[in-house]
C-alpha cells in the first residue's frame, strides 16, 4: 500500500523499484546507500523495456506455465545496459553547464537574426562562427552526450556557407523551446515591454540597413569585416541590449505570444483544456471502456484519483497519509490492462478498497489473550502499557480492558503511574473497588481479580512501574496494566519521561490510545511518541509502539478515517476500539466494515 | 440450460489452493508440480495459476492456484479465490514450525472458520514440506501441536471483543466440539496429513519426494 514510495533503505543498501503493472512484473536495483549513483532511474527504465520486448510473446501466450518453463537469459543485456548507463553518467555533468551556455549565446543570436530578415542566414553564420571560435577551446572535451550540444557543433563546424530559412527557422523553433522549458518568467517579462518596442521599430531597420551594406563584399571580404560588424553589432547589443532585444522580441512575441498564451491558458484553467479534451475523448473514451480492453494511464486516473483524495479527506483522513494513498494506487494501477465493462471509476474505487483493507489488516497476530496464556505459563506477569495525549480515554479504557480480562479469567494489577493528574489515582481505585464488586472474590477462587498499586502522587512514575511489576511476580497476577499521565507530544521532558519509563521496564504491549475524532494530529502524535520512544532508549532495538487504541468511536458517524491514518503511520494494528463509556464498550476492530463506511459516498 | 447451470456450477469449483505461511515452500512445490524441475523462487506477492493434469485414470485437470503468504497479502488473496475451492493443500514448513507453530494455527485457523470454506468443506491436505532437511518434524507430531494450538485459539479466539458491527470473530464459527479438545476429525471436511519435499532428496538435480501429494491430488481431481 505504501508504492508511492519507490526506494527503500536497509542499513547500508538502497533499493529502487518500478513496477510493469501489464506483465506484472517487478524490476529491483539494489546499490550502497553512500554511493548517490545518478544513471539508477535510467538503468531500471531501460532493463524494463528491454526485458518487456525481448519476452513479450513468453508473457502474453504462455502465461503461467511459460514462466516457469522459459529460460530468460537476459544476464548479458543487463551488463551492457548497466556499462552504458554507466558511461552516460560520467558524461552528462560536463554537459550540462554547456548547454546552458549554448542557450543563453544563442538567445542573443537569434534576436540580432529577427531584427533583419533578409540578412539573416550570413548574420547568423557570422555570428555563430565567432561564437563558435571562441568556444573551440572549452568545446575541447565535448562529447555527444546532449543533442543540443551536439546541434550546435555540427553548425558552427560544418557550415561557413549561408544556411537555408528553413533550417534557421527550425533553429528557431528549437531555441524557443528551449527558452520555453528554461524560463518560464522570462517570457512573461518581455510582454510589459511589447508596448515599448513598437516605437523602437524604425532604429532596428537602420541597423538592418548598415548591415546589408557591409554584406556586400565577397566571402573573404566580410570574413575580414566580420570582425569589424560583430564588433559593432556587440556594442549595440550590450549598449542598447535590451532595446534591440525587445525588437526582437516583437517578433519572437509572435511565436511566444502563441506559446506563452497557451501556457498560460494551461496553467491558469488547467481543468478547462483538460475538460475539452475530456470531452472529446470522453465520448470515445466510453465507448472503447465498454468494447475493448484498454490499459490505465495517469490522465485517466487522475481526475478520479482526485475525487477520491477530497472524499478521503472529507472522512476524517489525514491530509498529507490520503495524498500518498492516492500516488500508491495511481503507481499499482498504471499500465494496467482493463477488462470489458469496467469504468476506470470502478477499477480505482476497487484498487483502493483493497489497499484501504490491507491497511487496516494486522500484520502480526492480534491476539492479547493468547499472549498472556503464554506468559502466564512462564510465570511471570503480562505488562501492558497505556500512553497518549491528555483527555483521549486511557483510564476508562484501562477500565474497560480490565473488565475484559477478568471476565476470560485472569487476575490483574493496575499500576497507578498517572502521579500528575488530579484525582487519577482515586478514579482508578473507584474502577478497582466496582470491578471487584461485579467479579467478587468468592466466584474466582478466593482471590481479588483485580487490585491497585498506587504510591500517591508527585512520585517517578518508571520507579512504580517497576515495583508493581516485581509487586505482581510476587502475588503472582496475570496482567499489570499500567497507566501513565496524558503528555503532549511537544513537551520534550515528559516524552523522555515516558521513554524511560518505557525502555527501563520493557513491557509486553505499548498501547497508544488515540481518540478517533483527531484529524491531521494523529500524524504528529503518532510519529512524535515513536521518535521519543526510539531516541531516549540505550538497546539496539528500541520499544516502539505495539498497537494503537482507537477510542471514543462512537462519537463518530462515519468520519472513521483516523483508524486509517494512525495504522498508516505506525503500520501496527488497531488492538481495541472504545465505543462508549461502560464496561461493555469494547470491540475488536472490523476492517471491512470501517472500509465500507470510509467509502461510501 | 440446467445441464449447464450444473455444469458451471462444478467448474467453478475446480481449483485446488496452495496455502502457508511465508517460505513453506508452495512456489516451489507449484513449480514442481507442473514442471517437475526446479527452480529458485523469490516470496510471492501475486497470485499463480496453471492446469495440472492429475495422475489417475481419468486423467482429470484441476487448476492450482500458487497464494502469497505473506501476511500482509494472505487474506486478500484467500477472499479472492476461496468460493473456486475444491480442496485446500495447506504447506507447512517443518523445520521451522516449532518456531511459528502460533502462526500456522492462527492462519490455519482463519481459514477453517471462514463461512465459505465451512459452507463447501473442501477436502484439505496438511502437507509438511522440507522433509528432506534432518530436523524436520513428522506429520504426527505435527498434527498433535496444531490439534493444541487449535484448541488454545477456539477459546482466545472466541472470547475477543466483538467486532464493531456487531459480528463475532468467532462466535458463529465454533470449530469441533465445545467439550472436547479439538481434533482434525471434528472437522467438517476431509482433512489427510501428509509428508513431502518439494526440493528432493537429491538436492536441486534429482526429482521431488511427494508421491503422497501427488496420490491425494489424483484422489480428489
Amino acid at each position: 500500500e505504501r508504492g508511492g514510495n519507490n526506494s527503500f533503505t536497509h542499513e547500508a543498501l538502497t533499493l529502487k523499484y518500478k513496477l510493469d503493472n501489464q506483465f506484472e512484473l517487478v524490476f529491483v536495483v539494489g546499490f550502497q546507500k553512500i554511493l548517490t549513483l545518478t544513471y539508477v532511474d535510467k538503468l531500471i527504465d531501460d532493463v524494463h523495456k528491454e526485458f518487456r520486448d525481448k519476452y513479450r510473446n513468453e508473457f502474453q501466450q504462455k502465461g503461467t506455465l511459460g514462466l516457469l518453463n522459459g529460460t530468460f537469459d537476459f544476464k548479458d543485456d543487463f551488463m551492457r545496459l548497466l556499462r552504458d548507463a554507466e558511461e552516460s553518467s560520467k558524461v552528462r555533468a560536463p554537459t550540462v553547464m554547456k548547454t546552458f551556455e549554448q542557450s543563453l549565446k544563442s538567445q542573443k543570436t537569434v534576436k540580432c537574426m529577427i531584427e533583419t530578415r533578409g540578412e539573416k542566414p550570413k548574420e547568423k553564420v557570422k555570428n555563430k562562427k565567432n561564437k563558435g571560435s571562441k568556444k573551440e577551446g572549452i568545446e575541447a572535451v565535448a562529447a555527444p552526450g546532449k543533442a543540443l550540444a551536439g546541434d550546435k557543433q555540427p553548425s558552427t563546424a560544418g557550415e561557413k556557407e549561408e544556411l537555408t530559412k528553413d533550417e534557421i527557422l527550425q533553429k528557431n523553433r528549437e531555441e524557443f523551446f528551449k527558452r520555453h522549458m528554461k524560463a518560464g518568467e522570462k517570457s512573461r517579462s518581455p510582454k510589459p515591454e511589447a508596448q515599448k518596442e513598437k516605437g523602437k521599430k524604425p532604429r532596428v531597420w537602420d541597423l538592418g540597413n548598415s548591415n546589408a551594406k557591409v554584406l556586400d563584399y565577397s566571402n573573404s571580404a566580410t570574413n575580414g569585416s566580420a570582425e569589424a560588424c560583430p564588433v559593432e553589432e556587440f556594442d549595440p547589443d550590450i549598449a542598447l541590449g535590451d532595446r534591440n532585444r525587445e525588437p526582437g522580441r516583437l517578433y519572437d512575441l509572435e511565436y511566444e505570444s502563441d506559446d506563452e498564451a497557451e501556457e498560460e491558458k494551461v496553467i491558469q484553467n488547467p481543468s478547462k483544456p483538460s475538460t475539452k479534451k475530456g470531452g472529446l475523448g470522453g465520448m470515445f473514451g466510453m465507448l472503447k471502456g465498454l468494447v475493448g480492453s484498454k490499459s490505465l494511464t495517469r490522465e485517466d486516473m487522475d481526475p478520479v484519483l482526485e475525487k477520491m483524495k477530497d472524499h478521503l479527506i472529507a472522512k476524517n483522513v489525514a491530509a498529507e497519509i490520503a495524498v500518498q494513498l492516492c500516488e500508491s494506487v495511481a503507481k499499482k494501477l498504471e499500465g494496467k490492462v482493463m477488462g470489458t465493462f469496467t469504468t476506470v471509476t470502478s477499477t480505482v474505487k476497487q484498487a483502493l478498497q483493497e489497499a484501504l483493507v490491507q491497511i487496516l489488516q494486522p500484520q502480526r497476530r492480534v491476539d492479547v489473550l493468547r499472549d498472556v496464556m503464554d506468559a502466564q505459563r512462564h510465570r511471570r506477569p503480562y505488562v501492558v502499557t497505556f500512553c497518549g495525549v491528555n483527555g483521549v480515554g486511557k483510564s476508562t479504557n484501562l477500565a474497560k480492558i480490565s473488565f475484559w480480562l477478568i471476565e476470560n479469567g485472569f487476575s490483574v494489577l493496575i499500576a497507578a503511574c498517572d502521579t500528575f493528574r488530579a484525582g487519577a489515582v482515586e478514579q482508578l481505585r473507584t474502577h478497582t473497588r466496582r470491578l471487584n464488586a461485579l467479579h467478587p472474590p468468592e466466584s474466582h477462587g478466593g482471590r481479588t481479580m483485580v487490585q491497585l498499586y498506587e504510591k500517591g502522587y508527585g512520585k517517578d512514575a518508571a520507579g512504580i512501574a517497576m515495583e508493581a511489576i516485581s509487586y505482581a511476580r510476587n502475588q503472582g497476577f496475570d496482567v499489570v496494566l499500567v497507566d501513565t499521565a496524558g503528555r503532549m507530544q511537544d513537551n520534550a521532558p515528559l516524552m523522555t519521561a515516558l521513554a524511560k519509563l518505557i525502555a527501563v521496564n520493557a513491557p509486553d504491549l505499548v498501547l497508544f490510545v488515540g481518540e478517533a475524532l483527531v484529524g491531521n494530529e494523529a500524524v504528529d502524535q503518532l510519529v512524535k511518541f515513536n521518535k521519543a520512544l526510539a531516541d531516549h532508549s540505550m538497546a539496539q532495538t528500541p520499544r516502539l509502539i505495539d498497537g494503537i487504541v482507537l477510542t471514543k468511536f462512537d462519537t463518530i458517524d462515519d468520519k472513521v478515517g483516523a483508524a486509517i491514518s494512525m495504522t498508516y503511520i505506525t503500520s501496527k494494528p488497531i488492538v481495541f476500539v472504545g465505543t462508549g463509556q461502560t464496561y461493555c464498550d469494547l470491540r475488536s476492530l472490523n476492517a471491512k466494515a470501517v472500509v465500507a463506511a470510509l467509502m461510501k459516498a | 440450460v440446467i445441464w449447464r447451470f450444473v455444469q458451471g456450477r462444478r467448474s467453478s469449483r475446480k481449483a485446488v489452493l496452495l496455502l502457508g505461511l511465508c517460505d513453506a515452500g508452495k512456489t516451489l512445490l507449484f513449480a514442481r508440480l507442473l514442471t517437475g524441475r526446479y527452480r529458485d523462487t523469490q516470496t510471492s506477492i501475486t497470485d499463480s495459476s496453471a492446469v495440472y493434469r492429475a495422475r489417475n485414470d481419468k486423467g482429470a485437470n484441476v487448476t492450482l492456484i500458487d497464494l502469497p503468504g505473506h501476511e500482509s497479502l494472505r487474506l486478500q488473496f484467500l477472499e479472492r479465490f476461496k468460493a473456486a475451492a475444491r480442496a485446500i493443500v495447506f504447506v507447512v514448513d517443518s523445520v521451522a514450525f516449532q518456531r511459528e507453530v502460533k502462526d500456522v494455527a492462527e492462519f490455519l485457523y482463519q481459514v477453517l472458520v471462514d463461512s465459505t470454506v465451512l459452507k463447501n468443506a473442501p477436502a484439505l491436505l496438511i502437507a509438511c514440506n522440507k522433509q528432506d532437511v534432518t530436523m524436520a518434524k513428522s506429520a504426527k507430531l505435527i498434527q498433535q501441536q496444531l490439534e493444541k494450538e487449535l484448541n488454545t485459539l477456539r477459546v482466545t479466539r472466541s472470547a475477543a471483543p466483538t467486532s464493531l458491527d456487531g459480528s463475532a470473530t468467532g462466535g458463529p464459527a465454533q470449530l469441533g466440539k465445545k467439550g472436547k479438545d479439538f481434533d482434525f476429525s471434528q472437522l467438517p471436511m476431509k482433512v489427510e496429513f501428509v509428508e513431502c519435499s518439494a526440493r528432493g532428496s537429491k538436492g536441486e538435480e534429482g526429482d521431488a519426494d511427494f508421491e503422497g501429494l501427488e496420490k491425494w491430488l489424483a484422489k480428489i481431481a
